[in-house]
């Protein structure tokens, strides 16, 4: 049931999550891949404002009433991404740590180096379709880690904390839920594949580097301080904690495709599956049932 | 903030880069997403309810959908409604609908003759049927339209389903009567002394039905909330999302944009945001039930009641303005 006509109308979930309860290590006995998936509540809060900004301002260049839906819903998940992820961002202050220093540089990246840079007219329209094909490609690999997070039933045999699984497999489903949106908008605005491909040459390694500077700054932070090690990665890997690095390899491969499209990849069945039972996204519809 | 200086340089060097391409990007071209359609067929499908059966004039394919879907349809008078596809997916040549009669929206749907020509947009669905090792349908009344399709998919692929369909009395319980009798019950309140007892019910099907299987519930929200109490946590449950709700005992107002220098009139039935849009059709927006933040605009005079907003910002969607008038940064 996978190849798609289904058109899904995306909208925004009002989820909450609860904090107070969460383990400084929320997989057991496991500091680097409990660190390696915090770095997520880092690098994100701030990714996604800037995809919301971003989107919005690209909202008026867009001549389709169809897609213009689809990037309203998108920007709505995005928001809530953000607030979520900053929820656990606000709890490791509580908790102790200050991630102050590393988030600061995670905003200078989205705000000066790739901020509006003070251009205006065509000129600023034109570094937004670069941006809006840097989205896309940074969605591809959000879409292949949120089907990565749904289907990694290791987690859930390492004990993982059970609120914090939500709000990944959550906010995985709604990234492979609304996976398409991004690259249509830049299929409408441009399209060109070249511009397309070297956005990925530009997100992929980016996003690696900042991982591996959060990786390396959350392990320094922690109770114990320790130095992040290669073969904590491949131990992280091993169990299944964190996405294989062949799979990931193929995923940026498959982006090279000239006929690539994002629905070709990952499953919107296992995300509506698990929209329908995740506790948050429920409570979410409960509310808005309620209004 | 903290300056990281491969990024500025890299940022840099892919500013130059666009600037570079812009010289030969063919702008975006417009996509005219309107479907022309003609009402083919009209018929009964109960006493109050219309079924009606659109396609294109020159009977060419209509866009694929899948069960749940629902096409966008703007009446005659401008209103736009939504109605759930009821036909068969695979009929690529008509779309069918069924609408009962309950408001101005539907009265007008009643009143298409054959040949009416009307504009339709989608389909789009908001109830994807997803795989799952067996499924429990819960239609209330005119809430059959999106399940009826599930449940012949659900036959079709040998998939173990049952639905039950609920309403006041056996005229209330539309289509349901072309499906499998020996998967359906039909169980109107009148010949069981009132609503049935949901949490039983649903407990009862379940155990008849494969481990994980899925719920799908669709019909009026109090059926929704009781169903919603009664599906266990951790199993899967699907209801249909409907629009933002009406605004209910607001008050008009006037919105002054201040950047754009005009001023808009809030009726005392529609949210701000709706009012602004028609002067500035691109103002973001998402959820448009106050908890998103994308609407959220600095409020440069007057004060807002019902607002979700952090002080000195307002939420177009849901805010409303206390006085008379409101001064927005837009």
């Amino acid at each position: 049931m996978n190849q798609d006509p289904d058109r899904i109308a995306l909208h925004a979930r009002d989820v909450a999550f609860d904090w107070s309860a969460l383990p400084l290590h929320w997989i057991p006995g496991e500091p680097f891949a409990t660190h390696l998936l915090d770095v997520l509540h880092l690098l994100l809060p701030e990714g996604e404002r800037w995809f919301v900004r971003l989107f919005s301002d690209a909202l008026p260049l867009v001549r389709d009433p169809q897609l213009a839906e689809d990037v309203r819903g998108f920007i709505g998940q995005e928001a809530m991404h953000a607030v979520s992820h900053q929820g656990v961002l606000d709890h490791l202050a509580t908790a102790g740590i200050d991630t102050g220093p590393y988030v600061g540089r995670i905003e200078w990246v989205f705000r000066e180096a790739l901020g509006d840079r003070g251009l205006d007219g065509l000129a600023a329209q034109e570094w937004l379709v670069e941006r809006v094909a840097l989205v896309a490609a940074i969605e591809h690999l959000t879409a292949f880690l949120g089907q990565w997070v749904l289907e990694a039933s290791e987690l859930d045999r390492a004990h993982a904390d059970p609120t914090m699984l939500d709000l990944l497999r959550w906010h995985g489903a709604e990234e492979v839920e609304h996976r398409s949106v991004a690259h249509d908008l830049y299929v409408h605005l441009d399209g060109r594949y070249l511009r397309r491909v070297r956005n990925l040459a530009i997100a992929a390694p980016m996003l690696v580097r900042l991982w591996a500077h959060g990786v390396a700054f959350l392990l320094s932070r922690d109770p114990e301080p320790r130095r992040a090690r290669w073969r904590d990665l491949a131990r992280a890997a091993r169990l299944g904690l964190c996405p294989p690095l062949g799979t990931m390899l193929r995923c940026v491969v498959a982006y090279l495709r000239p006929d690539y499209h994002p629905s070709r990849h990952g499953s919107t069945d296992a995300a509506v599956a698990y929209l329908a039972s995740s506790p948050a996204a429920r409570a979410a519809d409960g509310s808005a049932g309620a209004v | 903030m903290k300056e990281d200086r491969l990024a500025e340089v890299i940022g840099s060097a892919a500013l130059r880069i666009a600037l570079r391409s812009g010289r030969r990007r063919r702008p975006a071209q417009p996509v005219d997403r309107d479907l022309r359609l003609t009402v083919t067929a009209v018929r009964a499908e109960a006493p109050d309810v219309a079924g009606l059966t659109l396609a294109r004039p020159d009977g060419a394919d209509l866009p694929a959908w899948r069960p749940g879907a629902h096409l966008d349809l703007v009446l005659p008078s401008g209103l736009l409604r939504q109605y759930s596809l009821c036909g068969d997916p695979d009929d690529r040549a008509s779309y069918r609908i069924a609408v009962r009669r309950l408001a101005t929206g539907s009265a007008e749907v009643h009143g298409l003759a054959p040949g009416t020509e009307i504009t339709a947009r989608g389909p789009r669905n908001a109830f994807p049927l997803a795989a799952a090792p067996g499924y429990l349908f819960l239609a209330g009344g005119i809430g059959i339209t999106p399940l009826a399709p599930m449940a012949r998919a659900a036959a079709a692929a040998g998939v173990p389903w049952r639905l039950v369909h609920t309403g006041r009395d056996r005229a209330s319980l539309p289509l349901s009567a072309a499906l499998d009798p020996a998967h359906v019950l039909l169980r109107p309140d009148d010949e069981h002394g009132g609503p049935p007892p949901v949490a039983a019910l649903v407990a009862e099907q379940l155990a008849a039905l494969p481990r994980g299987s899925a719920v799908y519930c669709c019909g009026p929200p109090p059926m929704i909330d009781a169903v919603r109490r009664a599906v266990p946590a951790g199993h899967r449950l699907h209801s249909e999302r409907f629009s933002p709700p009406p605004v209910r005992g607001g008050r008009a107002f006037t919105v002054e944009l201040a950047r754009t220098g005009r001023t808009v009139d809030v009726p005392a039935d529609r949210s701000a945001l709706d009012a602004v849009q028609t002067v500035l059709p691109a103002v973001p927006y998402s959820c448009r039930q106050g908890f998103c933040g994308t609407c959220h605009v600095r409020l440069l005079a007057g004060r807002t009641e019902r607002d979700t907003a952090a002080p000195g910002s307002m939420a177009l969607c849901v805010a409303r303005a206390e006085g008379d008038r409101l001064v927005l940064d837009l």
